[in-house]
């Protein structure tokens, strides 16, 4: 799993003479060496410093237990793929330490995938496709299942199948040490003679637990096939994260967001293996003082491009830069399903969910997650309240209503309501008005003596909050230089400002 | 020099037999060059304004909206949005300067929710937004408002020749609305509105109306050079 999980991460490795070490330095120890390496003679066991001088272009990586454990939510994530209940094994110590494996409940899969056989080797496939190639063992308990996935690892072979009521046949050849016996049972089996599991099953065990003790019994139960375990449980959860160790601290943006894409990259391949999409993202940026920076980045529908999240977070980090230079980082999302697109014969025109989906997102890469979506008018007296609700336009035609646009006579066009451009923030003003009304108006906008002023019309609200409450008089104006716009008195500021034009 | 092959002709019972499928089916594609269909249009509501316009802004086809500040151009988009989103349709409005109204819009008769409301930060990410969204299809109005209040855009030249090779691959009516006309000659409709003479009731004092004249100034399609005079009220005449 070392070698698998940073393979994964850093798969420019593939192909190289590659190790993966306990620590930084050249007396770590070597856990697990790639095939290339071991044939320059590099071995596990051995400090960094005998491997390179057996292999000089061996290139090390310091194990990372974030990488491990993204390694083995992606082999649940390819075992949910094909059956709804698949469990992580504990991990082992010793001598299978370095191993990895899930259970899965295989029991109908042949509705799926046409046999057994057939579901090995797609679990096989699934998993190979999120960089963590192995084996797959079929048998009728978990034990047997996880020995003779084990004797394969040795063999070559990729898959093997038991026939049911096969276990005990089929795990009789097998070497003892596949059962995973501690060092002292381990000496006692081999002084006795013993080396396989049928000559263990040959012996009766009244003997075997007289000579060896209590400890035998759960060895003997697994040669012979039986494991009391429950099939493994239900999936609750739709949680994916990466998380990667940085070899050193980034200052920069751009390096930071190579490492980002790919850590987006296995996400979405996990992802695309269980039928779902990327939805809100949280990144966690940890630095080497200790702190972090953890954010959330909303999508505004869930999607399988790269690109539109990557952006995202880009423009999330550019706003709002780290406050230091991060030395770990964490990518998590909860899994959404993709909308359906389904033909609906009575639907309104309009894009299909799918490709709505992926324009919303697009847009809100563009402009910001909030800046995209239907306008609603707030239910709010502030005059320059607002909302902006998820895009999702009604299904159902728009309702037969009385034309809201009267006749004019022939030589005018003429409609209702005078529309209002709204300034965002208001423009500030300079104001000239004896007695409260406007006679003179400076601003970036508008400028000039005012010729024809309405109003004051007040408006007030939220006055039990000393920050919030407000207090306005609005006027409509016209200045000399063709400009009609809505004047803002604020009470509590003291101050004018230009909030809306009359376009 | 040898003369190109004769075209074989197709023969004459066949030619018959193809015309009555046609026929059959109802299909609009015609055998050989025939009338084409006719351009489809995008009403604004407005009667006169749509005489004007020859039966509204074409489908399809990239339009401008151009005049200073208070001459109308807002209202004009709103009652463009309301009359497309009252006919079930979606419209989108790519708001540069971020002066969309939803209460004035709601006011008028626009059906919010029918309504995608972006707001990029500059000009190219409008152009950007606008593209995606004709690209996406489905959308019969997709205003893109430039006019920045008082001052005048930069736009490359390059960028309208394309817009309007994408808007014709769609069938949505793509409007830009503008301060000055930016667009020239890549625009197959413009229409250009003068400063608008506000109407002041006295006694007591508010604003009426605003009156002014909408002037077509290019149409590929058709006839320009005419104007009409249009007035927009601020107040429903039952409350006043």
């Amino acid at each position: 799993m070392p070698l698998a999980a940073a393979l994964r991460a850093h798969p420019e490795l593939a192909g190289r003479p590659f190790a993966v070490a306990s620590a930084a330095g050249p007396r770590a120890e070597i856990l697990a060496v790639s095939p290339e390496a071991a044939r320059s003679a590099v071995r596990p066991g051995t400090t960094v410093v005998h491997a390179r001088a057996a292999c000089a272009e061996l290139h090390v990586q310091v194990t990372s237990p974030a990488l491990e454990r993204a390694a083995r939510d992606a082999l649940l994530d390819a075992a949910l793929s094909t059956s709804p209940r698949a469990e992580l094994a504990p991990a082992h110590t010793g001598l299978h330490a370095a191993e990895a494996a899930v259970f899965v409940d295989a029991r109908g899969v042949e509705a799926l995938f046409h046999s057994e056989t057939g579901f090995a080797s797609a679990l096989g496939e699934r998993a190979a496709r999120l960089g963590l190639p192995g084996v797959v063992a079929v048998a009728a308990s978990r034990g047997a299942a996880r020995i003779l996935a084990r004797q394969l690892a040795f063999s070559g072979e990729s898959l093997r199948v038991v026939p049911p009521g096969g276990d005990a046949l089929a795990l009789a050849p097998l070497s003892l040490d596949l059962l995973n016996p501690d060092d002292d049972l381990a000496n006692a089996l081999t002084r006795f003679g013993l080396h396989r599991v049928a000559d263990l099953l040959r012996l009766p065990e009244r003997t075997l637990t007289q000579r060896l003790g209590a400890r035998i019994v759960p060895l003997l139960e697994l040669a012979r096939g039986h494991d009391p375990s429950p099939p493994p449980p239900a999936e609750t959860t739709t949680r994916f994260e990466e998380a990667q160790e940085l070899e050193f601290p980034v200052h920069r943006l751009e390096p930071l967001l190579f490492v980002l894409n790919g850590m987006l990259s296995r996400l979405l391949e996990r992802l695309s293996c269980r039928s779902l999409a990327l939805g809100e993202l949280e990144l966690e940026l940890g630095f080497q003082s200790g702190g972090c920076d953890a954010r959330r980045i909303g999508l505004a529908a869930p999607t399988l491009d790269p690109r539109l999240a990557l952006r995202l977070i880009a423009l999330s980090l550019e706003s709002k830069p780290p406050g230091d230079a991060p030395a770990h980082v964490r990518l998590a999302t909860p899994g959404a399903p993709l909308r359906g697109d389904q033909l609906d014969f009575f639907r309104s025109p309009g894009p299909s969910p799918a490709v709505l989906d992926q324009t919303l997102a697009e847009l809100a890469a563009l402009c910001g997650t909030e800046r995209v979506g239907a306008p609603a008018v707030a239910d709010d007296h502030h005059p320059d309240a607002y909302e902006v609700a998820a895009f999702r336009p009604p299904h159902a035609p728009a309702a037969a209503t009385p034309s809201s646009i009267e006749r004019a006579p022939s030589s005018i066009a003429a409609g209702r309501h005078l529309a209002l451009r709204a300034l965002r923030p208001p423009v500030h003003a300079q104001v000239d008005a004896p007695g409260d009304q406007p006679r003179r108006v400076r601003s970036p906008l508008a400028n000039g003596e005012v010729i024809h002023c309405a109003g004051p019309w007040r408006t007030t609200g939220r006055w039990w909050s000393e920050d919030e409450r407000y207090a306005f008089d609005h006027y409509d104006v016209q200045t000399g230089d063709g400009w009609v716009f809505r004047l803002r008195k604020d009470h509590v500021a003291r101050c004018w400002s230009i909030d809306a034009v009359y376009d | 020099m040898l003369s190109p092959p004769h075209p074989p002709q197709p023969h004459p019972r066949i030619q018959e037999r193809v015309q009555d499928l046609l026929q059959m089916t109802g299909s609009s594609v015609q055998l050989g060059g025939g009338p084409g269909l006719p351009e489809q249009r995008h009403p604004t509501g407005l009667g006169p304004l749509d005489a004007l316009l020859e039966g509204g802004f074409p489908r399809g086809r990239l339009s401008e909206i151009a005049g200073p500040a208070s001459c109308g151009r807002t209202s004009l988009t709103h009652a463009l949005l309301a009359h497309t989103t009252a006919s079930g349709e979606l419209a989108c409005v790519v708001d540069r300067a971020d002066t969309f109204d939803p209460g004035s819009a709601r006011d008028r008769g626009v059906d919010l929710a029918r309504v995608l409301w972006a707001r990029p930060p500059g000009v190219p990410e409008a152009l950007r937004c606008a593209e995606h969204v004709l690209r996406a299809g489905g959308f019969a109005l997709v205003l893109i408002d430039l006019a920045s209040l008082g001052e005048t855009p930069r736009v490359s030249p390059a960028v309208w020749p394309r817009m309007r090779k994408l808007v014709a691959a769609t069938s949505a009516a793509c409007i830009a609305l503008t301060h000055q006309r930016l667009i020239g000659s890549f625009a197959d409709l413009a229409l250009e509105l003068g400063q608008a003479r506000p109407c002041f009731e006295a006694g007591p004092a508010w604003l009426e109306s605003l009156e002014g004249h909408v002037a077509l100034v290019r149409n590929r399609q058709g006839q320009d050079g005419r104007s009409i005079p249009v007035r927009w009220r601020a107040h429903d005449e039952r409350a006043a």
